[in-house]
């Protein structure tokens, strides 16, 4: 059994620690009290910091035409001779024992290629890739997960076949198959994206699939985000690079960091509470799979590309010293230049990739804390409150070494990418109104219906969409496929705030409006929209929009 | 577009209630004593009541307040044993007799809803119609009452919306407090005292439910009953599934089979 790149052998020994007590000692697992709906058990005590942060591998393509478990239809796929795979990956979906911290016990995880989070996927703008994903879960899960799976690249580009929609699952002993052709959409270089991930999408079990560890990093690179800091290209922004693969940390300074957080019964198993409808915080905070690992860090800069997981936390990021860094993209999109701030807000599902300059601090500093300050005491979103310093969410040690004066190639340029144009007629405006009725989500007043479309959009036009909340709720809002420009945010312009960005998550909070301007392009088909606090989404609050010709 | 509950258009500051309408059934509650439901119930802010009947296996100590539920070793729940009595006045114990090695569609009405409960059956019954060569055995159809209805209002609703008589549909009450717990359980309840307790919001959702293998899901009782019936199907394991004539997803593309493809086994806390 795969133990995933957690690197920690699994024995004999470390299996009866971490199961004897899981395995019928006592009658009750776990118990939930609703009486305060922010009723999740309290898991047990874990020490910090006593693991490494963990990446995992790359994910190793052979050459598109090589070997086929099943042949592929190319008539099922738009525009592939257009942009013929240049890779094949093949992938297989399956359960895997995993252990989040050494205190806690083994427990039965859904993953990608038995790792939770799953291999990163490395692309490259203009390397089209074919990926098949195999279903080889048990035909039954028991208790929360499901063994129906579909795979969303989250922001991708993609055509409605490839794009892993709700409605696409599929059962154990069944392939699906992906045509991600890595373009830029409307062949605009400006829409370029970085920091995108992959998770299950599976229609009503999102949420159980994802928390069961259903998720990974997709990174796309060009020839100006190239990975290279030392690239002789003067187009290229030579960030810090050199993203880790598996045990590969060495000399790698773009870091992949995915935040989740989960509940874990008195024996130390993964537990989720499936009868919450409001949305579930955990109490444990997991960086990349793991509670609150540490890190070692040369004092230069670093990459951090930061992903708010959820299922339905939001994150308000901070460096335990208030020091500043230089924010550089919004959901995985490069801004027009570089921000100075103390803090990240994150939506579920929303990124920011940020530079850190470890260079700056003084000697006497050996120790540094990425924390949480957003309160949030149930699901249905942040108070809105900034917690202290002191009693933030601590999820992340940076161990500073003590070496002075280290090689740093790389640079933050003072311009990144400028916005793209929006040069397409605007022939509609719609507004989505996000509520609640009688306890079900509706947009617009209407549940979700996936046999009815509710926005046609014609391909080659532009639309403007108004977003708007209703009630103490917050609704971090992801469109598939296209993401728009935002235009205002709360009534007011964006200009030289984080949200002057393309935006695939409308991460609003309680009581927050936008206006966005959105085009369509390149493909034709049905995607959906929906809420990313994955409980919620789960609840069918979702709509189907479609892209026509 | 949902059907507005009429109180809700009312400009009436009086708020329907659970309780002010139970002051407006004594009648009908009268009725229920007489059809053998017995409402003397003791009921604790703990959402226990003393008319649960204790479950076969001891040990159990469920936590305080409405919703509580435990998982066994095994990965059953297990909820209060609370006593319920169905339209027909049959007595019925909802561990025992409707969650144990059940599955199920549960929702939330009352007889004398003019809101959504009209339409939530009639989109539940088209549900029922696809999920038909499974509806009894094994997949049954629960309805609790949020009004604690007498036996007669339960039918007599059930016989105005053409359902009575369906074989694996019921319709139960119980006491409020035993109401209220199973409606937290199934997780429609609300912290704010005035929301949870109106009447005329609430929750139009269906609860899904298999108890053999914890699967739990959730939607709109008003969706499409298409999906309805869906959800229903997909709590079953993939290889038990119903094949259902006329019930399918609209995937773009049909998944393929995998070739010489070997069925895994689920895992186990004690397997590695």
């Amino acid at each position: 059994m795969s133990n995933g790149f957690l690197g920690q052998p699994v024995n004999r020994r470390t299996f009866v620690q971490g199961s004897a007590l899981a395995t019928g000692a006592f009658f009750i697992n776990t118990k939930f009290s609703r009486s305060m709906l922010a009723d999740v058990p309290t898991s047990p005590f874990t020490t910090p910091w006593v693991q490494p942060l963990a990446f995992a591998p790359y994910k190793i393509p052979i050459p598109f035409g090589q070997q086929y478990s099943t042949p592929i239809n190319e008539a099922n796929f738009q525009r592939f001779d257009e942009f013929r795979p240049q890779k094949f990956y093949e992938v297989n979906v399956c359960e895997t024992m995993h252990r989040a911290h050494p205190q806690l016990a083994f427990s039965p995880h859904s993953s990608y290629d038995g790792m939770c989070p799953g291999p990163t996927f490395m692309m490259r703008y203009g390397e089209p890739v074919f990926t098949r994903i195999n279903n080889c879960m048990p035909s039954v899960v028991q208790g929360f997960g499901s063994c129906d799976v579909i795979t969303h690249v989250h922001n991708g580009h993609h055509a409605p076949e490839s794009d892993g929609g709700p409605w696409d699952l599929y059962n154990p002993g069944c392939c699906h198959d992906h045509h991600w052709p890595n373009i830029y959409a409307g062949g605009d270089e400006l829409e370029a994206k970085g920091t995108l991930f992959y998770h299950d999408h599976c229609h009503d079990f999102t949420s159980q699939n994802v928390y069961r560890g259903m998720a990974g990093f997709f990174l796309l690179f060009d020839h100006r985000d190239s990975g290279n800091e030392n690239d002789p290209n003067p187009d290229a922004f030579r960030l810090p690079s050199g993203v880790p693969d598996g045990k590969r940390v060495k000399n790698r300074y773009d870091i992949p960091l995915v935040f989740a957080d989960r509940n874990y019964d008195a024996n130390g198993m993964l537990t989720m509470d499936l009868m919450n409808m409001d949305g579930i915080l955990g109490d444990k905070h997991l960086v990349n799979g793991r509670v609150q690992p540490y890190f070692e860090v040369e004092r230069r800069k670093y990459r951090f590309r930061l992903l708010n997981s959820g299922i339905s936390r939001y994150m308000d990021l901070w460096l335990s010293n208030g020091m500043a860094f230089q924010y550089l993209a919004n959901d995985g999109n490069m801004i027009t230049k570089p921000l100075t701030l103390q803090n990240v807000k994150l939506g579920v599902a929303e990124r920011g990739d940020i530079v850190v300059d470890f260079s700056q601090l003084p000697a006497s500093t050996t120790a540094l804390y990425l924390v949480n300050r957003a309160e949030q005491t149930n699901g249905r979103g942040p108070t809105g409150n900034t917690l202290p310093m002191n009693q933030s969410h601590q999820l992340l040690k940076f161990i500073i070494r003590p070496e002075t004066n280290v090689p740093d190639n790389s640079r933050v340029p003072t311009t990144l990418r400028a916005l793209p144009a929006m040069d397409r007629p605007v022939v509609a405006e719609r507004t989505w109104h996000l509520t609640r009725t009688n306890g079900m989500w509706t947009v617009n007043g209407n549940l979700f219906d996936q046999n009815r479309c509710d926005a046609a959009c014609k391909i080659g036009t532009a639309e403007i969409w108004n977003f708007s909340t209703a009630g103490g709720w917050a609704h971090p809002m992801h469109n598939h496929c296209e993401e728009p420009r935002y235009l205002t945010y709360n009534g007011q312009p964006v200009a030289g705030t984080t949200h002057e960005a393309r935006k695939d998550v409308h991460g609003m909070w309680p009581g927050e409006s936008m206006s966005v301007y959105i085009k369509f392009r390149d493909w034709v088909g049905k995607y959906p929209m929906h809420c990313h606090n994955l409980i919620h989404e789960d609840h069918a609050m979702m709509v189907r929009w479609d892209i026509v010709p | 577009m949902i059907p507005k509950h009429p109180a809700a258009q009312e400009t009436s500051p009086h708020v329907l209630t659970r309780r002010s309408l139970m002051g407006s059934m004594l009648v009908p509650a009268a009725a229920l004593l007489l059809g053998g439901c017995s409402r003397a119930l003791k009921a604790g802010s703990d959402g226990a009541t003393s008319d649960e009947r204790p479950l076969a296996a001891k040990g159990i100590e469920f936590p305080e307040g409405p919703g509580a539920q435990l998982v066994r070793a095994d990965g059953t729940r297990v909820f209060r044993n609370h006593k319920l009595v169905d339209q027909d006045g049959r007595v019925a114990y909802f561990q025992d007799d409707l969650i144990e090695g059940r599955v199920f569609a549960a929702t939330f009405q009352y007889a004398k809803c003019n809101g959504i409960c009209g339409s939530m059956t009639a989109r539940m019954a088209e549900a029922y119609d696809l999920l038909k060569p499974i509806m009894d055995k094994p997949v049954q159809f629960y309805a609790f009452s949020l009004a604690s209805d007498a036996p007669a209002d339960m039918k007599k609703f059930m016989v105005d919306h053409g359902i009575y008589g369906r074989p694996g549909w019921r319709f139960f009450s119980g006491s409020p407090e035993a109401i209220k717990d199973i409606r937290w359980a199934f997780g429609f309840g609300d912290p704010n005292e005035e929301v949870d307790s109106s009447l005329t919001g609430h929750t139009g959702m269906a609860r899904f439910g298999h108890h053999k293998f914890d699967k739990w899901s959730a939607c709109p009782a008003l969706a499409n009953p298409e999906q309805t019936a869906i959800a229903m199907v997909s709590l079953f394991p993939a290889d038990q599934r119903p094949q259902i004539a006329g019930l399918c997803r609209p995937a773009d593309i049909p998944s393929t089979k995998i070739p010489g493809y070997v069925p895994r086994a689920p895992l186990r806390a004690n397997q590695l």
